[in-house]
C-alpha cells in the first residue's frame, strides 16, 4: 500500500474523522483511522462504534491496500507539516512510513482486518435537504439538548419528518426548542427518530458548505447522511421522545415585546450577582416595564429596569438567566417576543411574525 | 482569644523517606532520596537523614543530589503509602483534639487549649502524640509547643529529628528577638535578602522598625512581620475543611470478574457513599467509579449529572453506562470504589426550584 497526497487534500477530512474518535479506548484499534486504497480512491474511516465518519479522497498516485494507523498521531504529523507539503505514505512490513521533503516518520499500525464493522440495518427512508437549511435547523435547536441526563432520550435531537414537513426538537426539560421547515420534495412518509447528542454535534461541524445537497437515509435504528465526499453514520437513540404538546395547550398572557439587545445586556449584568449555580433572576412585569432582580447567598443584590411593550395584568416570574440568554441570543430579529402562560408555568420566546422556530423556557419557582 | 492558647505543631521527620525505610528494611541506615531519578528532570521530594549529611535537601534537582551523593538510593514516591501513614497520624491527632489543621501529608497544627488529657499539659500531650505515632506507624515526628502557630512551627524545627521543644509565653518575645529573619516562617529567600539589604538580620532588628516603615517596604505583609516580631500570631487553628468528595471502596479477598457481580458491588458501595453524603447534609452531582484490575492497573470513570444523585432507579443505568468503556467482565477486578463529589449543602439548594417541562405537567 502506497500513495502520495497533498497535505491540503487529507488534512480537513482527517480532522473531521479524528473528532469522533474517543480519546479513551479499551479497543486500541478504535484510536486508529482505517485507510483503504481502492483504484484511485483513498477512503478514511473513524468510529467510536456509535458514530462513524467516512471520507473519500480521489488520489492520483497509489498502490492499493489497507491499514489502520493511530489517528491523532497521523493527524498531528499532517497538521504540522508545512502548507502544501507533498506527503508520501507507504506500508513497509508492520510500519507505515511517512515522508515529506526532509521529514521522515515511521508509525506503528494495526491490520485493517481487525477494524470493527459498523453494523447498519437497512435504511428504508430517504430524503434530500440543503446543508445550509439543515445547519440552520440544528443551530436553532442543539443548544437545548440535554447533556448526560438520566432521561437518556433527552440527550439527543428529535427529527420528525411528516411528508414534506421537517421538525426538529431538543429539550433538557428546562427549556425546549422547536424548529419547523418544509422540504423541497415530499417524502411520502411519517417518522420520528432521535439522533444522539454527540452525533448531532459532530454532524453540525460537517455542514460547513451551505450549498451542499445532503442525502439522508435512515431506519428506526440508524441514520446515514451523505455530505459531498463524506458519509456520516450514527446509531439512533432507541426510545420514544416524550410528549411536550401539553405545553402549547394553555392560556397565555398578552405578548411582551422587548428590544433583544437591551434584554441581553440587562440579563447579563443582573446575572453577575445571581446564585452561581441556579442563576435565578426574577421578572416583575407590568404595563410598559420589566424589572429584573436577583440576589445570591452572599446577600449581593442587582436590579435592572427595561422599557417594554406590554399591556395587561402585572405578573411575576423567575428564570435561570442563562436559559433565557441562550434563547434570546438565538433569535434572528431585533425584537424579542415573550409570551408567558397564564399560570406562569412556561415562557415562549420567538420573533414577531412567522419565523419557523420557537423556544420555551421553564420558570423557576420559589 | 484573650486566654493563652496551647498550640502544637507536629512535623514528621523525613516523612516519605522514613516510610520507605520502614517498608523496605534494605533501605535502613542508607541515604534514600525519594523523588525524581537522577537522570530525569525531577527533584528531591524528601531524603533520609543519611542523605542530608551530604548536603542533599528537598526541592533540589535529583541530578544535583546525585552528584553530591552518588551512592544514594533513588526511590519513586509511593503516595498511596504516604497517604495511608498520614491518615493514621491524623487519627491519632483526633484522639487528643478535634481542632487540628493538616498542612500537608506530614505536618499539622493542633490546638489543645481545651484538651483535658495529661492535665491539659501541651508538652505532655505532644510527647504522647509522638509516642503514639511511633507505636502505630513506626515513624518519627518532631513537635513544637507554644502559644501560637508561628512559634509552634519554629519550635518543631529546633531539635529535629525526634525533637520536642517548648516556647513559653514568657520566652516568646526574647526567643523571636534572637531569631535570624530567614528562619521566620513566611519570610522566604527574596524577602530575607531584601531585609538584609535594609540591615534587618534578626527578630530584634525587625521589632525596632515602626509599622509604617514595614508596611512601606513590605506592603500587606508588613503588619504580619510587625506582629510576629513581637511573638504575636492570632491565626486560629482551622479545622474547617470544605469536604470535596466522599468515597468508599472495597478490596476483594478474591478478585471478582462477572459483570453482574461488579454491578452489585458498585450498587452496594453507592448506597454506602450516599448515606455518608446524606449524613453530612450534603448532596452530590458527580459520580466516579474506580476500578483496579488484578494487575493493579487502575481506571476511573466519572459522570456529572445536572440533578442531584440519589438512590433512584436511574443509578444502575448510569453505572452500566460508566462501565461501557472498561474491561469489566473480561478482566479480574481487585478493587472497586465509588466517589461522590461536586458536593453542596442540602439547605443551600432549592431556594428557586427549576420547573421541568416533562415532569411538572
Amino acid at each position: 500500500m502506497k500513495f502520495i497526497i497533498n497535505r491540503e487534500e487529507i488534512l480537513l477530512p482527517l480532522q473531521q474523522i479524528v473528532s469522533v474518535i474517543e480519546k479513551r479506548q479499551t479497543m486500541p484499534i478504535l484510536s486508529n483511522v482505517l485507510m483503504v486504497i481502492e483504484g484511485d480512491q483513498l477512503t478514511l474511516t473513524g468510529t467510536d462504534l456509535e458514530i462513524q465518519i467516512i471520507a473519500k479522497i480521489n488520489i492520483a498516485t497509489a498502490d492499493p491496500g489497507s491499514i489502520t494507523v493511530p489517528a491523532r498521531k497521523f493527524l498531528d504529523i499532517c497538521r504540522l507539516l508545512p502548507n502544501g507539503a507533498e506527503i508520501k505514505f507507504e506500508l513497509q512490513d508492520d510500519k507505515v512510513k511517512i515522508a515529506s521533503s526532509r521529514s521522515r516518520f515511521s508509525l506503528s499500525c494495526l491490520p485493517a482486518d481487525n477494524y470493527p464493522e459498523f453494523a447498519e440495518s437497512e435504511l428504508e427512508n430517504h430524503l434530500f435537504i440543503n446543508a445550509g437549511k439543515f445547519k440552520k435547523a440544528l443551530d436553532k435547536t442543539v443548544f437545548c439538548m440535554a447533556n448526560q441526563d438520566v432521561r437518556y432520550y433527552l440527550n439527543g435531537l428529535l427529527l420528525n419528518v411528516s411528508n414534506s414537513k421537517l421538525k426538529l426538537v431538543a429539550s433538557d426539560g428546562h427549556r425546549l426548542s422547536i424548529y419547523e421547515d418544509n422540504l423541497d420534495q415530499p417524502t411520502g412518509f411519517e417518522s420520528r427518530i432521535i439522533l444522539p447528542r454527540k452525533g448531532v454535534l459532530e454532524l453540525s461541524r460537517l455542514l460547513d458548505d451551505p450549498e451542499a445537497e445532503l442525502k439522508v437515509e435512515f431506519s428506526s435504528n440508524n441514520i446515514r447522511i451523505f455530505i459531498k465526499n463524506l458519509i456520516f453514520s450514527a446509531k439512533l437513540v432507541d426510545s420514544k421522545y416524550p410528549d411536550f404538546g401539553k405545553v402549547f395547550q394553555q392560556e397565555f398572557f398578552n405578548q411582551i415585546h422587548i428590544q433583544k439587545q437591551f434584554l441581553k445586556e440587562a440579563l447579563t449584568r443582573v446575572a453577575i450577582l445571581a446564585n452561581e449555580k441556579f442563576k435565578g433572576v426574577t421578572f416583575d412585569i407590568s404595563p410598559g416595564s420589566l424589572k429584573m432582580s436577583t440576589h445570591n447567598p452572599e446577600h449581593d443584590e442587582a436590579e435592572e429596569e427595561l422599557v417594554i411593550e406590554y399591556t395587561g395584568e402585572p405578573l411575576t416570574i423567575a428564570f435561570n438567566a442563562q436559559y433565557l440568554l441562550d434563547a434570546v441570543s438565538n433569535l434572528d430579529s431585533e425584537l424579542a417576543v415573550l409570551t408567558i402562560a397564564s399560570n406562569a408555568s412556561s415562557c415562549f420566546i420567538d420573533e414577531p411574525g412567522d419565523c419557523g422556530y420557537k423556544f420555551i423556557v421553564m420558570p423557576m419557582r420559589l | 482569644m484573650n486566654s493563652t492558647r496551647k498550640i502544637i505543631h507536629i512535623d514528621m521527620d523525613a516523612f516519605f523517606a522514613a516510610v520507605e525505610q520502614r517498608d523496605f528494611p534494605q533501605y535502613r541506615n542508607k541515604p534514600i532520596i525519594v523523588g525524581g531519578t537522577p537522570h530525569s528532570r525531577g527533584v528531591v521530594a524528601t531524603c533520609s537523614y543519611e542523605a542530608r549529611k551530604y548536603g542533599v535537601h528537598s526541592a533540589m534537582p535529583s541530578a544535583h543530589a546525585y552528584r553530591l551523593c552518588p551512592q544514594a538510593i533513588f526511590v519513586k514516591p509511593r503516595f498511596d503509602a504516604y497517604q495511608e501513614a498520614s491518615l493514621a497520624i491524623r487519627k491519632i491527632f483526633a484522639d487528643y483534639t478535634d481542632l487540628f489543621e493538616p498542612l500537608s501529608l506530614d505536618e499539622a497544627y493542633l490546638d489543645v487549649s481545651n484538651a483535658s488529657l495529661h492535665q491539659g499539659s501541651a508538652t505532655l500531650i505532644a510527647k504522647a502524640i509522638k509516642a503514639a505515632i511511633k507505636r502505630e506507624t513506626q515513624l518519627i515526628a518532631s513537635a513544637g509547643v507554644s502559644y501560637n502557630k508561628f512559634l509552634a512551627k519554629i519550635a518543631s524545627d529546633i531539635n529535629k529529628p525526634d525533637g520536642l521543644y517548648l516556647i513559653t509565653p514568657e520566652q516568646g518575645e526574647t526567643f523571636v528577638e534572637q531569631l535570624p529573619v530567614e528562619k521566620f516562617h513566611g519570610i522566604g529567600k527574596a524577602t530575607s535578602i531584601k531585609m538584609h539589604s535594609l540591615g534587618i538580620k534578626t527578630g530584634k532588628d525587625l521589632k525596632e522598625l515602626p509599622l509604617e516603615m514595614l508596611q512601606h517596604y513590605f506592603g500587606k505583609a508588613g503588619l504580619h512581620y510587625y506582629s510576629i516580631s513581637r511573638g504575636i500570631d492570632n491565626r486560629p487553628v482551622n479545622n474547617y475543611r470544605i469536604r470535596k468528595s466522599v468515597g468508599v471502596e472495597i478490596t476483594f479477598q478474591q478478585d471478582i470478574k462477572a459483570r453482574q457481580d461488579v454491578i452489585a458491588q458498585l450498587q452496594d458501595l453507592m448506597e454506602k457513599a450516599l448515606s455518608k453524603v446524606t449524613e453530612k447534609q450534603l448532596v452530590a452531582h458527580t459520580l466516579t467509579v474506580k476500578i483496579k484490575y488484578h494487575d493493579f492497573v487502575q481506571i476511573t470513570r466519572s459522570r456529572t449529572l445536572p440533578q442531584t444523585i440519589t438512590a433512584a432507579a436511574a443509578i444502575p443505568a448510569i453505572l452500566e453506562d460508566l462501565l461501557k468503556n472498561t474491561d469489566i467482565g473480561r478482566r479480574n477486578v481487585r478493587l472497586l470504589g465509588i466517589t461522590l463529589s461536586s458536593l453542596e449543602s442540602k439547605s443551600g439548594q432549592a431556594h428557586f426550584r427549576q420547573m421541568d417541562l416533562f415532569s411538572d405537567y
